[in-house]
């Protein structure tokens, strides 16, 4: 019966959907198609009635969307509030922190792919980004000393007008404040219920 | 989308489990079996397929056990029986299936 080119065919495209399952049940489940065909299909059944049998099974993909209508629903916990503090602090944690919370993220469940994205790009380094643009917008002028003692500065004009450094530092402080927010809000209700 | 695109297919869908278990009341079948059984009655099934998935399911989550036995033809066949919170769960749904059905019937008047 699983010689015949059709059901070999069947088989084949049951194995390909089958993929995004879990290994173990996927060839579980391979077994039971087959183990169903064998007892639905007599051996001397002609084409008719094997294409009639398999019509009756469904398509490969009906029968593996059916293995997973509900996914547990992820639920935000120690993993996700880690993954976001250290986002937003874990700069300053020699920047190490910031990688530790990038990983947390992308292995979480509790996220979208591009909720991930914007996590990532907004802003990398976190709040700690901020430090070398401190020190940008804040060489952009000249101190007069004296005896070591600074006494006046005065903003130069740099290759940058000092609002635009100003613009850029607001950013970077509302970026990742912004993006934590929304993805402590996001994290609060599971992906399956959106 | 009329009523009958949408809302029998999920009602099928949530009833589907406990029809499996009810035919385990009484004693083991196997996969091939329970499915066959299934597609006999109307409107029940519609890809036998995708019932697999289901037995699977009901599996992990312990309302039913199986055990392989040698068949009188062809290859070891995996049975299916219920556990004793399989038995819990058939026994619940049919009273508040009895309960769902007479107060549709009754406000549909089709008694």
């Amino acid at each position: 019966m699983t010689t015949d080119p059709i059901v070999r065919d069947y088989l084949n495209d049951l194995r390909r959907a089958a993929r995004r399952l879990d290994k173990a049940r996927a060839r579980e489940l391979q077994a039971e198609i087959e183990a169903h065909l064998q007892e639905a299909i007599p051996e001397d059944a002609s084409e008719a009635q094997v294409r009639n049998e398999l019509e009756r099974l469904g398509t490969p993909e009906e029968i593996v969307e059916a293995e997973r209508p509900a996914p547990p629903p992820a639920a935000a916990g120690i993993h996700e509030w880690a993954a976001i503090f250290l986002l937003l602090f874990g700069g300053f944690i020699f920047l190490i922190g910031w990688f530790a919370g990038l990983i947390l993220l992308w292995s979480s469940r509790c996220w979208r792919t591009s909720e991930k994205w914007l996590g990532t790009m907004l802003i990398p380094g976190g709040l700690a980004a901020v430090l070398p643009l401190i020190a940008i917008v804040g060489s952009a002028q000249t101190c007069v000393r004296r005896n070591g003692i600074t006494v006046r500065c005065t903003p130069v004009s740099g290759p940058l007008p000092v609002w635009v450094g100003w613009l850029f530092l607001i950013l970077v402080v509302a970026g990742p404040i912004a993006t934590t927010i929304f993805l402590a809000r996001r994290a609060r209700t599971p992906t399956a219920l959106r | 989308m009329t009523v009958r695109d949408s809302l029998i297919p999920q009602l099928r869908r949530g009833v589907l489990e406990f029809c499996i278990l009810a035919l385990l009341r009484e004693t083991e079948r196997y996969g091939f079996e329970i499915v066959r059984r299934l597609t006999e009655t109307d409107s029940l099934v519609t890809t036998e397929g995708t019932l697999y998935p289901l037995l699977s399911r009901l599996r992990r989550e312990g309302l039913v056990d199986t055990t392989w036995r040698e068949s009188p033809s062809g290859p070891p066949r995996r049975y299916y029986h219920l556990t004793a919170s399989g038995h819990e769960a058939l026994k619940a749904f049919i009273a508040e299936w009895e309960r769902f059905r007479a107060s549709v019937d009754t406000v549909l008047g089709t008694t």
